[in-house]
Order: C-alpha cells, then sequence, then structure tokens
C-alpha cells in the first residue's frame, strides 16, 4: 500500500553509473548513442575527455537512473579516465570483432580496473560490429565467449549499428548491479544504513521493508 | 571653394606674377630634399623664361593622368590617401606629379583631420623631373593592387603608389615614349631611368638637346654664384650637384629661422631625416614608417583613431581629448592598459589592404606587434589566412623577404617528401614487423574518418583531402617518432589543411604548433596536467567565490576543462570560429597563455548558473560539455581580455614556465624523454 506513494515522490529507485571502456574507434560511442538516444550514424566524432549520458529504465518494477560514462579510448588518456573508474558500478569492455589487437587489449583493460575501480564492481564483455561481413571478422564467437569464461563475467556480441544485442547489455548488466545492491541493502537492514539516495529516512525504511518482502 | 581656388591659381598665372608662384612651389616642395632641389632648379628656370613672355610658361603638355593613386602612411584604413598621377611635358622635360584629392571625410574627428591633412602635405609631389629618377620598382602581388616604388639618384625613395584604378601598363608605355628607361637585368621588376652607362650614348643624348643642355649649365652656374662662397666654388669647382645642394641647405636654414608652425616643424624633422637616408628602396620605406610609427603627433592620431571606432562617450575620453599633448606624452603601456581596461569591442578582420601596408616592397613585415594586434582585435580576412598565419605560427619569420619565403617552401617541400617516403617505402609485409607502425597507422585510419567530416572540405566517401589529411598525420608520426600521433592532433591539423589547401605548408605549419602544444598529448599528460593547475590558480584569483564553490565540490582537478584545453576549444565553436579564434591566440599579443584566460571568462559568464544550480562534479561536467555550440565568441574573447589586463602579472606569476603553449623548457640536452607505452 505504501508503495505507490514512494514511487511517485521519487525520480528513480536505483541511480547505476556505468563506464564504458575499450580500444579507441571499438564503437564505445555508437553503443551509447544506440542506447540513450535510440539513434546512429556513421560519422561520429572521436571522444575527447570523457562524458556521460543518462537512461531510465524499468527493471522487475524498479526504475534503474543510468549514468553511462563514455572515455577517450586511446592509451595516452588514462590518467584522466582512470579518475573516473572508482565512481563506476559496472564496466562495459568493449571490443571490436573486426579488429583483433582490440581483443587482445582486452586483458590490458582489465588489468586497469583492477587497478583504479572499486573491488567489487561488475563486469561485461561486448564483443562489437557483430554485424559486418563474415569475411571482415577477425574474433571468432566462440574465441570472446572463452575469454568471459576465464574472468567469469558475461558475454554479449552487438552491433549498434543494427541495434542488435545493445538493449540486453545495459539491462544485463544493470540487473546483476541492482541484484547485488540488493542483497547489499538485506545485509545491512539491521544496521538501518542509508542506501544511496535522495530520499528521506521515511522513504528508506519503507524500501527496506519491500526489499524484505521481495527476499 | 575648390573651383575659387583653381580659379584663383589661373588667374596669378595669367597674370604672369612670378614672385607668387615661386613661393607657393618652394613651399609645397619643402617635403624632399631632391625634389625640393629640382623644383627650385625648375623655378629658376621658369623666372628666367618670364622675361621672354608669359605665354611660354603656360605651356604644359599632360601626356598621362590617373586617378586613385593612393598611398597608405598608416595601417589603417582610413589614413589611406588617393590622388591623381600625373605625367606631362614642359619645355622638352618630362615630369612627374602626384596630388591628394581634396576634401576630408567629414566621419573623422578634427584631430584625426590634422594628422591626415599632414600626411597629404607631406606627400605631395609636384614638380619631379624623370631626370632625377634613378629607378622605378613595380609590383604585382597575388592580392590587392600593383604598386610602385620610385627611387631617385640620391638614393631617396618615395612611399609606394597603389594603383587603385589601374593604369600601370600605360604609364611605363607613356614613360618609354619620353624617356630613356630599360628593365634591369638583375630584377625584372625594376625599371632604369636615364641610365647612361654608354660614354657615347651618353654624349648623343647631350648632343640631340643642345638648347635644353645648355641653359641647364647656365642655370647651375647662377645657382653656385648665388648660394655659396668663393672658397667653396674654389674648392668643388662648378659641379651642378653641389650647387643644389647647397641650394637646399640654405633654403632650410631660412625656412628655420621663419616659422613656428608645427606641422612645418615636422615636415622639417622629416626632411632633415631623408636628408640622410641614402640606402636603396626597402630600407628607406621601413624608415618612413618606423619614423612616422615612433612619432608622438601619430601616436596621438592613433588614439583618435581607436577613439572614433570606438564610439564611445565617457568623460575621461573627453578629457584626454581636451589636453591632446597630455594624452600624447601617455606611455605605450599606460595608454594600451587604459584604452582595453574594458575589453575592446571586436573590429574587422585584416583586410587585403591593409596587410598590404604591413609589409615593405620586398615582403618584410615591418611592425609585427602592430599586425598582431590587429589580428587580436578583428581576425584575418579569409583570403590572407594562407599567408598570415604562416607568420603568426611561426614557420615564415617576420623579417623574411619574398624571395627568401619562396626558397623556403622549395626546401620544405622536399623535406616533408623525405620525410613521407620513410612510411611511403614499408611495405605490407615489413609492416607484420612493424607493431607500432601497424598500431599507430590503424589510430590515424580510424580518426581522419571522424574529423569535421561536416565540413564540406571532408564530407563524403573517398574525399582525397581526408587522405592527405591522414598522410600527414601519418608522416608527422615519423617526423616526431618519439610523441607519435594522439587523439586531438587531427583536431588541430584539420583547419590548417583547410587553410594551407597544400600537403607540405600544412605539415610544417602543423609540426610547428606541435613544438608548443605536443605537451598536450605527452603520454603522462604533463603539459596538460600544468595547464589544468594553472587555470585552478587563475580562477582563485581572478573569482576566489568560484574557487572556494569548486574546492568544496571536489573539482578543483579542473577535468571538466580538459577537452577545451587539450584542443583549444576545438569542439566548442564551428569551424569558421576556431579559425578566427586561433588566429588571435596565436598573436600571443595579450599572453601566449590567452586561452586560460578565455576558461576563466566563461566559467566566470555562467557562474550564477554553476553556484546557483549547486552543480556537482558530475553535473557541471555535462553542462560543461553541453556549452558546445552556445558560448558567444566575441563576448568571451572581450570578457577574457578584461581578466587578462585584471590579473596582470600576478596572472602571469600563476603559470610556471614551460606550460603549454610556452615552448618547453629544454632538459636532459634536449631529448625527448617517452617511456614505450605498457599496452
Amino acid at each position: 500500500m505504501a508503495a505507490p506513494p514512494a514511487r511517485a515522490r521519487a525520480d528513480y529507485d536505483y541511480l547505476i553509473k556505468l563506464l564504458l571502456i575499450g580500444d579507441s574507434g571499438v564503437g564505445k560511442s555508437c553503443l551509447l548513442l544506440r542506447f540513450s538516444d535510440g539513434s546512429f550514424t556513421t560519422s561520429f566524432i572521436t571522444t575527447i575527455g570523457i562524458d556521460f549520458k543518462i537512461r531510465t529504465i524499468e527493471l522487475d518494477g524498479k526504475r534503474i537512473k543510468l549514468q553511462i560514462w563514455d572515455t577517450a579510448g586511446q592509451e595516452r588518456f588514462r590518467t584522466i579516465t582512470t579518475a573516473y573508474y572508482r565512481g563506476a558500478m559496472g564496466i562495459l569492455l568493449v571490443y571490436d570483432v573486426t579488429d583483433e589487437s582490440s581483443f587482445n587489449n582486452i586483458r590490458n583493460w582489465i588489468r586497469n580496473i583492477e587497478q583504479h575501480a572499486s573491488d567489487n564492481v561488475n563486469k561485461i564483455l561486448v564483443g562489437n560490429k557483430a554485424d559486418m561481413d563474415e569475411s571482415k571478422r577477425a574474433v571468432p564467437t566462440s574465441k570472446g565467449q572463452a575469454l568471459a569464461d576465464e574472468y567469469g563475467i558475461k558475454f554479449f556480441e552487438t552491433s549498434a549499428k543494427t541495434n542488435l544485442n545493445v538493449e540486453q547489455v545495459f539491462f544485463s548488466i544493470a540487473r546483476d548491479i541492482k541484484q547485488r545492491l540488493a542483497e547489499t541493502d538485506s545485509k545491512t537492514e539491521d544496521r538501518t544504513i542509508k542506501i544511496n539516495k535522495p530520499e528521506g529516512d521515511a522513504e528508506a525504511t519503507t524500501l527496506q521493508k519491500s526489499a524484505c518482502c521481495g527476499s | 571653394m575648390r573651383r575659387e581656388e583653381a580659379s584663383a591659381a589661373a588667374a596669378a598665372a595669367e597674370a604672369g606674377t612670378p614672385r607668387s608662384p615661386d613661393l607657393h612651389d618652394l613651399s609645397d616642395d619643402s617635403d624632399y630634399a631632391a625634389a625640393a632641389a629640382a623644383s627650385s632648379s625648375h623655378s629658376a628656370m621658369r623666372s628666367d623664361l618670364v622675361d621672354q613672355g608669359s605665354g611660354e610658361t603656360a605651356k604644359v603638355d599632360v601626356v598621362y593622368e590617373k586617378e586613385r593613386v593612393t598611398i597608405h602612411p598608416t595601417q589603417y584604413g582610413s589614413g589611406r590617401i588617393s590622388g591623381k598621377l600625373r605625367l606631362y611635358l614642359q619645355q622638352g622635360s618630362l615630369f612627374l606629379s602626384w596630388e591628394p584629392n581634396e576634401g576630408v571625410d567629414s566621419l573623422s574627428s578634427n584631430s584625426a583631420t590634422m594628422e591626415i591633412e599632414k600626411y597629404r602635405n607631406l606627400y605631395t609631389i609636384k614638380a619631379l623631373p624623370l631626370s632625377d629618377v634613378r629607378f622605378i620598382r613595380k609590383h604585382t602581388p597575388t592580392f590587392g593592387f600593383e604598386y610602385i616604388i620610385i627611387v631617385l639618384s640620391s638614393g631617396l625613395a618615395f612611399p609606394p603608389f597603389y594603383f587603385y584604378n589601374g593604369g600601370l601598363r600605360e604609364l611605363f608605355a607613356t614613360l618609354k615614349k619620353h624617356v630613356f628607361i630599360i628593365r634591369s637585368d638583375d630584377d625584372p621588376n625594376v625599371f632604369l631611368v636615364n641610365d647612361f652607362q654608354d660614354p657615347l650614348q651618353k654624349s648623343l643624348s647631350s648632343l640631340e638637346l643642345p638648347g635644353v643642355a645648355t641653359v641647364a649649365n647656365a642655370m647651375s652656374r647662377q645657382n653656385s654664384l648665388s648660394f655659396t662662397s668663393s672658397v667653396d666654388e674654389a674648392r668643388h669647382g662648378s659641379d651642378a650637384k653641389h650647387g643644389a645642394s647647397s641650394s637646399m641647405t640654405e633654403y632650410v636654414s631660412k625656412q628655420k629661422h621663419r616659422s613656428n608652425d608645427p606641422g612645418r616643424d615636422l615636415s622639417i624633422q622629416v626632411l632633415e631625416k631623408f636628408s640622410l637616408v641614402t640606402k636603396f628602396a626597402r630600407d628607406t620605406t621601413s624608415s618612413l614608417f618606423r619614423e612616422n610609427h615612433s612619432s608622438g603627433g601619430h601616436t596621438y592620431g592613433r588614439q583618435q583613431q581607436e577613439y572614433v571606432l570606438d564610439n564611445r562617450a565617457n568623460d575621461k575620453y573627453k578629457d584626454q581629448q581636451i589636453t591632446p599633448d597630455k594624452d600624447s606624452l601617455l606611455s605605450d603601456s599606460m595608454e594600451s592598459n587604459k584604452i582595453l581596461a574594458w575589453g575592446k569591442p571586436r573590429e574587422q578582420p585584416l583586410s587585403v589592404d591593409e596587410w598590404r601596408s604591413f609589409l615593405d616592397p620586398e615582403g618584410r613585415v615591418m611592425d609585427s606587434k602592430a599586425l598582431r594586434k590587429k589580428v587580436f582585435y578583428g581576425g584575418i580576412d579569409h583570403v590572407l589566412r594562407k599567408e598570415v598565419w604562416k607568420f603568426l605560427l611561426g614557420y615564415h619569420e617576420y623579417d623574411s623577404t619574398y624571395a627568401e619565403r619562396e626558397y623556403l617552401a622549395v626546401m620544405k617541400r622536399t623535406e616533408y617528401e623525405a620525410i613521407k617516403s620513410q612510411w611511403k617505402s614499408i611495405s605490407s609485409t615489413q609492416a607484420k614487423r612493424f607493431t607500432k607502425f601497424r598500431e599507430r597507422k590503424g589510430l590515424i585510419d580510424k580518426d581522419v574518418v571522424r574529423t569535421d567530416r561536416s565540413v564540406p572540405y571532408y564530407e563524403g566517401d573517398d574525399n582525397q583531402n581526408v587522405l592527405v589529411l591522414r598522410d600527414i598525420l601519418l608522416t608527422y608520426s615519423f617526423y616526431n617518432f618519439d610523441l607519435g600521433y594522439c587523439q586531438g592532433m587531427s583536431d588541430f591539423l584539420a583547419p590548417i589543411l583547410y587553410v594551407m589547401e597544400d600537403e607540405s605548408e600544412s605539415f610544417w605549419c602543423f609540426a610547428i604548433l606541435m613544438e608548443r602544444l605536443g605537451a598536450n598529448f605527452n603520454r603522462d599528460q604533463n603539459g596538460m596536467h600544468a595547464q589544468l593547475l594553472a587555470l585552478s590558480k587563475l580562477v582563485e584569483l581572478l573569482d576566489p567565490q568560484l574557487h572556494n564553490y569548486f574546492r568544496k565540490n571536489d573539482c578543483l582537478n579542473y577535468f571538466f576543462c580538459f577537452r577545451w584545453v587539450l584542443i583549444q576549444f576545438k569542439r566548442e565553436f564551428s569551424f569558421d570560429q576556431i579559425m578566427l579564434l586561433w588566429e588571435v591566440l596565436w598573436t600571443h599579443y595579450w599572453s601566449e597563455h590567452f586561452h586560460l584566460y578565455l576558461c576563466v571568462a566563461i566559467l566566470k559568464r555562467y557562474r550564477s548558473r554553476i553556484i546557483g544550480e549547486q552543480m556537482d562534479f558530475d553535473t557541471l561536467l555535462k553542462f560543461i560539455n553541453e556549452l558546445s555550440g552556445e558560448i558567444n565568441l566575441d563576448r568571451a574573447i572581450q570578457d577574457a581580455e578584461a581578466l587578462c589586463d585584471q590579473a596582470g602579472p600576478n596572472g602571469a606569476a600563476c603559470i610556471p614556465p614551460g606550460t603549454p603553449p610556452s615552448m618547453p623548457i629544454e632538459t636532459d640536452g634536449g631529448l625527448y624523454v617517452q617511456e614505450d607505452e605498457v599496452m
């Protein structure tokens, strides 16, 4: 009964910060544009520095506000871009299926994450440009899957151009993060620690009850 | 009014009153020693001939006449003086005259009018015998109007005459009919006049005009007797040149004692300076403009013009106008500070005519500071960018000549092709064993197709200009292998290639720019960190409240300004606007780091929203990024100028030496230390 009034007063139930990383030119910005604006363009510009876009989705009855950060892919900018790793709850590691070196560099990107990101950050592997002609493919699907299995993370092949699996990627990592946050909520219920939201105490109490009922 | 004056002059001539015309001629011809000497001789001749009948003195046969022949005494358009050039025959000799147009622009202030009138009188040529001319140099520049430089036998040169209505070809055709004139073997643009090197030719020429020669000689002797003591005569004989010189000296001396007129005093001062000049055209012309720029009267005139352009009604300025002498005593820096205290309004771009007025006959920029000031306040007309950017960037030295620059272009093209061949010669087989080359080429290939594709010059598939962009960047990555390629470099190169429309010249301009901005792209990003730190200090100095706000909200790294600084606002303004902004920055007129003051100006412009909406870092970053395309460039430049002035030396102290785009401080013998990438 208390649920409708609580939702009516809040913009969202959870704020989730995601980070897109990967070599330059693999399509990070195109993935973000497709997901946030539903559009695609072949005449994109290189990302200088960092920027983010916002989209709010509904997941299992909860409103999730996704703040998705897009970074310059060139290694040279890491001293700037790694400053944003700490705040990320989830990281999408993107490579280009037509560019073997971008796939090989995923290991280096994961090492970067281990150095600069939170310990419990969620990760997902994304092989973009899957719409390209098979003759141009340089990384078989099986190799992508194998790397993901090695690190124990999920794997998707996507196409920002054809909108293949784009929604699935973002929903998948968002669901995993939300679940992790919910579990954290349950564990801390007795200590009445506030969840990272602008709502007041009453809202927190209500949400905690809701979480308890959910579990 | 003018007709009455003309009638009066005609009446005087008809009346045959020799004294009055003589005085008038002498007065007007005081501007030039040689011209005055010649005119003196001419007047004497005419005076003597009056006895034979007044009808003969009136015989003048105009054989060439051209209007809109203009001189450029100052770099301001309003300072141009248009006039009429004539060639006329009198008593078998050919004379040249140039007289400025009558009337004054009613829009000018009184003081500006006085200034222009000085130049008008200073440059008038009443009657110059072609026999006194050594050579005439013709210039047909790529941009702008044809012009000539007339150099006298004494080495003195008149300022350039620009032919706004053409007619240069006819001028030389007419000259050839009446005087001996040949093209110089050394320089096809130089026409020698009266070059009688062959003794026989000289004798023949004399024999053709026995009467005139006799009369001239007689007059010379009389002049000598009139103006020199017997001792001088004994020492120098009856040399006509000496006689003329002595006559001139006597005349100048008399003028000094006779007059208190400030304008006349200035003329005499200039005349005395000119009498010391014995060099060829380029030095004389350079001295002419340099001396005029440094004179107090000129400084005052320039101030007046600036006030007129400003259209400001202000008590301070009124006071200054009331006491002009006080103004002329102001130091340059004081003057500059007062005028610029509120950030001057933007001006018109540097025009073709203005650009020409900055150049001496051989192409040297005579006053680089004045040029940079003009560009700072108005930018550059697009057709001139290709030429002027080379100076602003430092590819061309300001004191280089046309010839030197043409030679440089040839040498540099050869050098560019040599560097380019380094990567062109790498076969696909070798590339397989050259990982770093493949990586760089891959990055560049991806980035050039993502650079300014909405600009027509770079749009569409298979665009040749995109390929040139790629080739230049790849060549640069070999030219500076340690720095290599980094994203953002294509953002700098694209407008340069668009302006230069030449692969080699674009490469060298880009390479020189990277000498200053390469540190932005260092792997350790030390150049960027230095600039962002300096920016933080400038904000603290110029807006402590905003600084404190940033400190409380964990924004002191200024990463939200990263894109502004890395590629100097390339993504924030349109393509046309960015060309204007960069040429303003490249003048280094106020500061080599003017772009940092621009950052402060924009942040201050939006401070009420930033603080009012209590933006945290994320919101601030989003806000700044979305200002792209929304910033008023002219206002931002004016604001930045005011801030730069306000900060003064304290602002400069916030910026450590070597902070880009200052030239890097040399360490380790200049070796470029870059650790290899881990990846």
